[in-house]
């Protein structure tokens, strides 16, 4: 279909829903209000079908009709070629073919209205740190948009290189919306705001419903003398238990598999995995911090909670799929789970806005979703024992890299026009109804806005209303937990996953124990944060936590 | 151009004095030296001024060293217009090598330099106090670092495998000098791996063809009864896979020259081997064999000094696992960099591994050189 004929389409039944809102309008003293809320509507359920759930992997000329669409809170603050001449640097990455691939279709029609040109810069997601803080530490920063995580905020707002959020920036984007853990402090530096989300991280449980309700497996695990009732699991204890039973049994003649671990590093962002294992056990309710004591920054990588995770690990790969050993997160969110490989794994959002949506996914119709499992005890850092909790098993979701979101640098800020383009650029991508959609298809972000919750609207667009619940619970649900696993944003956070990727890998492959490489990797991140500055790792590690 | 025909001489005449600079008049030549001395002096000003500025000791200075290397530049231009100012024919001689060595100098030389400097720094991208010199304690931690230890002790298993590269090569170099159907269409044909850049080779191979699940090639080892065909996750069988590809890659280059050599060879002498009945075995092992050991070293510490590097089908495949099982020293230093911002101790490991790479060269052809010597070669 040709994009022009389709904004036409698209303008008339807009105007046909405003002109009807007017009506209405002029019979009341809300008649405004109304119309907006109307349009609004409309968009958000115009831009929800396209292409449609079900009707396959949306195009550049999808991107391009939802970047269309969404441009009217552009053009409350922008006139018609303002920033013709401007031209921007735009960092981000490629992933999957989505982010920065994405964001090309979205803002085209952004940049043909505002007459801005966009440069793309697109990398790996492996050599995107790298790129960074070479960038950061040569004082070489070539971009004036950046897509990044918050656990960089240290590195970038810290000193001083990114620019503060002008007001109308907020308004546009209704910050208000956001769900409540990506409220201050994330996105803030000293009080300041710089940060436009457009994702919201967390890991959640992904798992094969049709598995979980086969009777024929449920006999089978009844037979084999299995603890309990076959189900969908509850604790890490159960996810163990179901990954062993599994090995060897077939499901509609396909072999069958129990959870996925990733073995690979993955530029550092492999380590989240071993978290979502660990945080059950180190996470405990009554501390705020789990990956390091927060008042000396002395490493609990090597403390029983996580070593019992890689010990999990190193017990459930024998009944993994053989080559998890060379198997990267991208490889079991990707290639394995979406495939049909699996029957649990722990993945950011993108497992449940793709399952529907991607045409690489063969489960669509048979997956469902939860928080993270828990366990039956926790252990209690500050005692050195297990405890188990009087209200059950404890849980706490990883909110694992807090989002990717849409910062401007400070280098534009000696250019007003420039730095308008450039914060107009980065609203129109983190609009709030462009965000809907964003979240909805394949796109690299997860929900993370209320209005993201609202499942009526999802429905419309063609999701079963039992899955899209499921999906929107398991987000909301991790987003609001009170014993949620909160990221550190302190510098050089990647440095430490990277070398914990390098000693697990080690461990995994059996040249060493849980606890001999648990031990390397705390001696390795004590070195890490001696060079780094203990001092201001501390202050900053207790900011990130609240404390 | 002949001295005599421009009517100058050449050699040092009993006063001392280079006749060919007889022809610059003193006052060029002052010119010369002045202007060698005042661009000189002009240079040394700016790198003391921006080095004091970037040592904090001095307020004025630039951002960065930017302008130093434009200054450098200016200052080449002045030392080469001083030299033939001053020393006039053999100023312009000069102009010959000089700016090939100015630009070693900038480019080979500086950086060398620059990197041990750094090499013994302890400089984390991210930590709050920048570039500190901390002595030995880099290579201290060498000393002691397993991950360095073991991918050097993997380099030693790549290294070996050239020579099974080479006797592939080898063969294949000995079909291809036959008159064989379609020679040209097998040559190019053969060529074709070495065309393609090592990170595709990666992807298209060890990713996607060697796939476990998908891959055209474990399907097929799959079907010929090979259940769980694990090519890159069983630690001896990774290495081998790796050096397979990397194989396949470069056994072309090692055959091109192979070739090259075959084709250089007296066809006389194989014949008067084939007048005295030698058979075939005989012709290759006593006549053509010896003749191509010194085409065969050249392309074996060729490709060695090539192998040493080997980073780019590694961190494509497997990131240098399983367990470490592939890593080499070059993809080591690559994560050391990349992921963890570590500019001093991973310019320690490349420093160190360059001179032992620079050793076990030289040693390499101190050792074929007398082996070739010896056998009169």
């Amino acid at each position: 279909m040709k994009v022009e004929l389709y904004n036409t389409l698209s303008r008339r039944s807009v105007l046909k829903g405003a002109v009807a809102a007017s009506a209405l309008g002029a019979a009341g003293s809300v008649g405004l209000p109304v119309r907006i809320a109307s349009a609004a509507e409309d968009v958000r359920a115009q831009i929800l079908a396209i292409p449609g759930v079900g009707k396959g992997q949306p195009t550049d000329a999808d991107w391009q009709k939802v970047g269309a669409l969404c441009l009217e809170p552009t053009k409350a603050n922008v006139k018609e070629g303002e920033f013709k001449g401007v031209e921007l640097s735009f960092m981000g990455l490629n992933n999957q073919n989505v982010h920065n691939v994405l964001f090309r279709g979205l803002s085209k029609a952004w940049a043909d209205y505002t007459g801005a040109t966009i440069n793309w810069i697109d990398l790996a997601q492996a050599d995107y740190n790298a790129r960074l803080q070479q960038a950061i530490a040569t004082g070489t920063v070539d971009f004036d948009v950046i897509e990044m995580g918050a656990p960089f905020e240290g590195d970038v707002c810290g000193k001083g290189l990114a620019s503060e959020m002008p007001d109308w920036v907020k308004t546009q984007i209704d910050m208000d919306d956001y769900v409540g853990y990506l409220k201050a402090p994330v996105g803030t530096w000293e009080g300041k705001t710089y940060r436009i989300s457009c994702d919201g991280d967390c890991h959640n449980f992904n798992y094969r419903s049709d598995v979980f309700a086969d009777a024929g497996l449920a006999e089978e695990w009844k037979k084999a003398g299995g603890e309990g009732d076959w189900g969908v699991p509850k604790t890490w204890q159960q996810v163990n238990a179901y990954t062993k039973f599994l090995k060897g049994k077939q499901l509609n003649g396909q072999d069958l598999y129990g959870y996925l671990d990733p073995c690979k590093g993955w530029g550092g962002f492999a380590f989240y995995f071993l978290g979502s294992r660990a945080t059950a056990y180190a996470k405990h309710p009554d501390d705020k911090a789990w990956l390091f004591d927060a008042d000396t920054m002395k490493p609990r990588v090597n403390n029983p909670a996580w070593v019992r995770a890689i010990q999990d690990v190193l017990d459930s790969l024998p009944f993994e799929p053989a080559d998890q050993l060379n198997a990267d997160p991208g490889t079991t969110g990707f290639q394995q789970f979406l495939a049909g490989t699996g029957t649990m794994l722990s993945w950011w959002g993108d497992i449940g806005s793709n399952v529907k949506t991607n045409d690489s996914s063969v489960i669509g119709d048979v997956t469902a979703f939860d928080i993270l499992p828990g366990s039956d005890d926790v252990y209690n850092a500050g005692t050195g024992a297990w405890d188990k909790l009087a209200s059950g098993p404890n849980y706490a979701p990883n909110m694992a890299y807090i989002g990717w979101g849409i910062y401007v640098m400070a280098r534009v800020d000696s250019d007003p026009v420039k730095q308008k383009a450039a914060w107009s650029l980065a609203a129109h991508l983190g609009g709030k109804d462009i965000s809907l959609w964003m979240a909805a298809y394949p796109s690299g972000f997860q929900p993370y806005r209320n209005s993201h919750f609202n499942v009526a609207e999802w429905t419309a667009a063609g999701y079963d209303e039992a899955f899209i619940k499921s999906y929107l619970d398991s987000e909301a649900n991790s987003y609001n937990h009170p014993n949620a696993a909160i990221e550190p944003r302190i510098p050089g956070i990647f440095q430490y996953y990277s070398v914990a990727e390098d000693e697990l890998a080690k461990i995994y492959a059996g040249q060493m124990s849980a606890q001999d490489g648990a031990n390397a990797i705390a001696a390795a991140w004590e070195k890490i944060t001696d060079q780094i500055g203990r001092d201001n790792q501390i202050k900053l590690y207790k900011a990130s936590l609240g404390m | 151009m002949s001295t005599k025909a421009s009517g100058m001489t050449t050699g040092v005449t009993a006063s001392g004095r280079d006749p060919v600079t007889g022809y610059v008049s003193d006052e060029r030549r002052r010119m010369g030296a002045w202007l060698i001395r005042l661009s000189t002096l002009a240079l040394a000003a700016l790198i003391l001024m921006q080095s004091l500025h970037a040592a904090g000791m001095i307020s004025f200075g630039f951002t960065n060293w930017q302008p130093v290397l434009i200054a450098y530049t200016l200052w080449g231009a002045a030392l080469c217009a001083g030299n033939v100012m001053r020393d006039g024919e053999a100023g312009w001689r000069a102009l010959f090598v000089l700016p090939a060595i100015l630009f070693t100098i900038a480019l080979v030389i500086f950086p060398t330099i620059f990197g041990f400097v750094i090499a013994f720094s302890d400089w984390n991208l991210q930590s709050v106090t920048g570039r500190r010199f901390n002595g030995l304690d880099n290579l201290r931690q060498l000393w002691a670092d397993p991950y360095f230890w073991n991918a050097l002790g993997n380099m030693v298993f790549y290294v070996l495998s050239v020579l099974v590269q080479y006797v592939i090569a080898f063969g294949l170099a000995l079909l291809l000098n036959q008159d064989i159907r379609a020679r040209k269409f097998f040559r190019v044909a053969f060529l074709l791996p070495f065309m393609l850049s090592p990170v595709a080779v990666g992807w298209m191979i060890g990713k996607s063809m060697l796939e476990y699940r998908f891959g055209p090639v474990t399907r097929l080892l799959r079907t010929l009864g090979w259940d769980e065909p694990t090519l890159l996750t069983t630690p001896w069988l990774a290495k081998t896979t790796i050096a397979a590809m990397d194989a396949w890659v470069w056994i072309p280059f090692m055959m091109i020259l192979i070739l090259a050599g075959l084709q250089a060879l007296p066809k006389e002498v194989q014949e008067a081997a084939k007048v005295d009945g030698a058979t075939g075995w005989q012709g290759f092992w006593q006549v053509t064999f010896p003749l191509m050991l010194p085409v065969s070293i050249t392309t074996i510490v060729l490709r060695i000094i090539f192998q040493l590097k080997l980073a780019d089908i590694v961190i494509t495949t497997t990131s240098g696992g399983p367990g470490g099982a592939t890593d080499t020293v070059s993809s080591f230093i690559f994560r050391e960099y990349k992921d963890r911002s570590n500019v001093g101790y991973g310019t320690m490991i490349a420093e160190v591994y360059l001179i032992l790479i620079i050793v076990f060269v030289a040693l390499l052809l101190w050792g074929t050189n007398r082996f070739m010597q010896r056998h009169r070669y």
